[in-house]
């Protein structure tokens, strides 16, 4: 009994640091936001203390409205296709044998192994007139003279497909590969369709991993600025984008504040629907 | 096991005494002198930094930031210490000296400062040339590629054009941007009319299609490249798209030109002070200036630097006389400076 009493206080000053760092660097800087918001700007830099709400009402103006709902269509958007593409994937490689589970699981880390931006310069490459994608469609003689594919609405999605699909690879994948295969096979010897059994067996028991990955993707692609700005020429404006310009050019600390909170109310909003739809708390996957 | 601890003990006491070693090894000596010189990057050249360290002993410190306002920040952190000597632009050193993070300049220590061009001094953020050494001067200008656009230039009202559909680049800077439109209908930079800022938010609007990228860093390489047709660039980025393609024409609006000085300042509580008024010495020199300037690609604010500047440089960086009649921009009411930002947001919006 003592022993197991003195294992448990052992365990729980393990978690000190933990929890130590959490608060210090996670729920101060939180609430140092949320306080940020409700000040207003200083005339040059920084901010005085005069409680207001016109941080929020700001965001209200039309202007900011589309923001955020530019932003969420983007991020559908990339969403969409990213479930396209990725949930097979990861269902697939599932199926595979050890080995080639193996090797898959390496193939999608390697990339990781370089930084983001720098894999995004790679796409700038791809897409800029006359640059590699040009060129083997005009050697091809499908197009005649260089395309603008760089910069545009489309050149921006791609790069955020490119960079959000793992999560959505492997967030499927660990749900698919949990998944108990012999439930299929009862289906199907009941007289179920292939269709069929994937929709009421399959796709029901992956639906968590399938959700924590559109979270995982969704979530992210919010504030992913970096790739709209260099694929898509600084011309499409996101909240990420706004805040950053907001915190440097505009020294406007408090309104920044206030577009993160909301932004973080937002995503919290839609885990809280995750986790009511999916009907547990944890998430598949990567965390 | 005790042993064990112990032998760990002993290696994390080498280890503590090793990181004091040499921490108290970084410290400098009383004797040794720095500068801790504060601005973007590639604004010296590294023979000028050499001759400087090699003349005077004293050692500098370059540290870099990317945008005037990450400066400004953390001088208000630093309370104006940490930094010896800045360079930035006008309109932000305007707000340092507003909050007291700039000290005065011992001018007795800088005898090289008549050589400064007048034509750059008694400006806005410092009528009365107290605080700062102006270093270098820039003009937003248009280039373009005359093979691929089909006719001339010859101001902002150009890049309104439908032949150029999707094949403009734009620098970053939204007070400038805006301003352009400000000045194809007549207006100021400056002007603080929020109907008129307004109605140039409009007049912007119908520039986005033309618009295929705004970027404030290298955006000369769109239009080498050749993704663009035409842009709109700082002056340093006009003088690196011309010298990489000297095919490329350059256009100095004729609504009038936007006009931009960086100046030199030592922050109110520089640890080393004297070293700061030493490097403003040095670098006044004409010869040494000449060096920076041709090095920076921005106008030359030194008047004594000019005969020394090479023959072929001189077109690009020495003043223009047109040039005595641009405006600067300044810091505007709080309400325009909003509504600036705001217009700008919608104008990209309008782009994508």
């Amino acid at each position: 009994m003592t022993m197991k009493k003195r294992k448990n206080k052992s365990i729980y000053l393990m978690l000190v640091p933990i929890y130590a760092f959490t608060i210090i660097f996670v729920l101060f800087p939180i609430l140092y936001m949320i306080l940020l918001s409700f000040l207003s700007k200083a005339e040059v830099w920084g901010v005085v203390k005069e409680v207001t709400l016109d941080n929020y009402k700001k965001i209200t103006e039309p202007l900011y409205i589309k923001t955020f709902l530019d932003s969420i269509k983007l991020a559908a958007i990339s969403t969409g296709f990213v479930v396209l593409l990725g949930y097979p994937f990861g269902y697939f490689m599932a199926k595979l044998s050890k080995k080639w589970k193996r090797r898959m699981m390496e193939l999608i880390m390697v990339p990781f192994w370089t930084s983001g931006l720098m894999r995004l310069y790679g796409w700038i490459i791809v897409f800029r007139s006359n640059g590699t994608l040009d060129q083997i469609l005009m050697g091809l003689h499908i197009t005649k003279s260089p395309l603008k594919l760089l910069y545009s609405y489309e050149a921006v999605v791609v790069g955020m497909i490119y960079a959000l699909m793992p999560f959505m690879v492997l967030s499927v994948y660990s749900s698919a590969e949990k998944m108990d295969w012999t439930l299929v096979e009862a289906a199907r010897d009941l007289g179920a369709t292939k269709f069929k059994a994937f929709i009421t067996i399959t796709l029901k028991q992956t639906m968590p991993g399938l959700l924590s990955g559109v979270i995982l993707t969704f979530v992210p692609s919010m504030g992913m600025f970096f790739v709209a700005d260099l694929l898509g020429g600084n011309k499409i404006v996101l909240v990420g984008s706004v805040i950053q310009e907001q915190l440097t050019k505009g020294r406007n600390l408090p309104f920044a504040a206030a577009m993160s909170v909301v932004l973080m109310l937002l995503t919290t909003m839609l885990i809280s629907l995750y986790k009511r739809v999916t009907g547990s708390g944890e998430m598949e996957g990567l965390v | 096991m005790k042993k064990g601890i112990k032998k760990r003990a002993a290696a994390l006491i080498l280890i503590m005494t090793c990181i004091v070693a040499a921490c108290s090894g970084c410290k400098k000596s009383e004797e040794e002198k720095e500068l801790n010189l504060y601005t973007w990057d590639g604004m010296f050249p590294q023979e000028v930094l050499d001759g400087f360290e090699d003349e005077t002993g004293i050692k500098i410190y370059y540290s870099n930031f990317d945008y005037d306002e990450d400066m400004l920040a953390k001088l208000e952190e630093t309370k104006g210490g940490d930094y010896d000597l800045v360079i930035a632009d006008d309109y932000i050193i305007e707000l340092a000296i507003k909050e007291g993070l700039v000290q005065k300049l011992d001018k007795t220590k800088i005898s090289n400062f008549s050589n400064i061009n007048s034509l750059y001094q008694g400006q806005f953020y410092d009528e009365t040339d107290e605080y700062t050494v102006p270093y270098g001067a820039g003009i937003p200008l248009i280039v373009y590629d005359p093979a691929v656009v089909g006719f001339e230039i010859t101001g902002y009202a150009d890049l309104w054009d439908a032949s150029l559909k999707d094949s403009v680049a734009i620098i970053g800077n939204y007070r400038v941007i805006d301003g352009i439109a400000l000045k194809t209908m007549e207006e100021s930079f400056n002007t603080e009319d929020l109907s008129v800022i307004e109605a140039a938010g409009e007049k912007l609007k119908e520039l986005a299609p033309n618009i295929r990228v705004i970027n404030d860093n290298n955006t000369q390489d769109f239009i080498i490249s050749g993704e663009v047709s035409a842009a709109f660039l700082y002056t340093s980025q006009v003088n690196q798209a011309l010298a990489a393609r000297p095919d490329l024409k350059v256009a100095y609006p004729k609504e009038g030109l936007g006009f931009g000085i960086m100046a030199a300042f030592v922050p109110s509580m520089a640890p080393n002070a004297d070293e700061a008024h030493q490097f403003l010495e040095y670098i006044l020199r004409p010869e040494v200036s000449a060096k920076c300037f041709e090095y920076i690609g921005y106008y030359c604010t030194n008047k004594a630097a000019e005969e020394y500047i090479s023959e072929e440089l001189k077109d690009v960086l020495v003043v223009p006389e047109s040039v005595t009649e641009g405006e600067i921009i300044q810091n505007i009411s709080e309400e325009a400076e909003e509504l600036h930002s705001k217009i700008w947001n919608e104008f990209k919006a309008e782009c994508d």
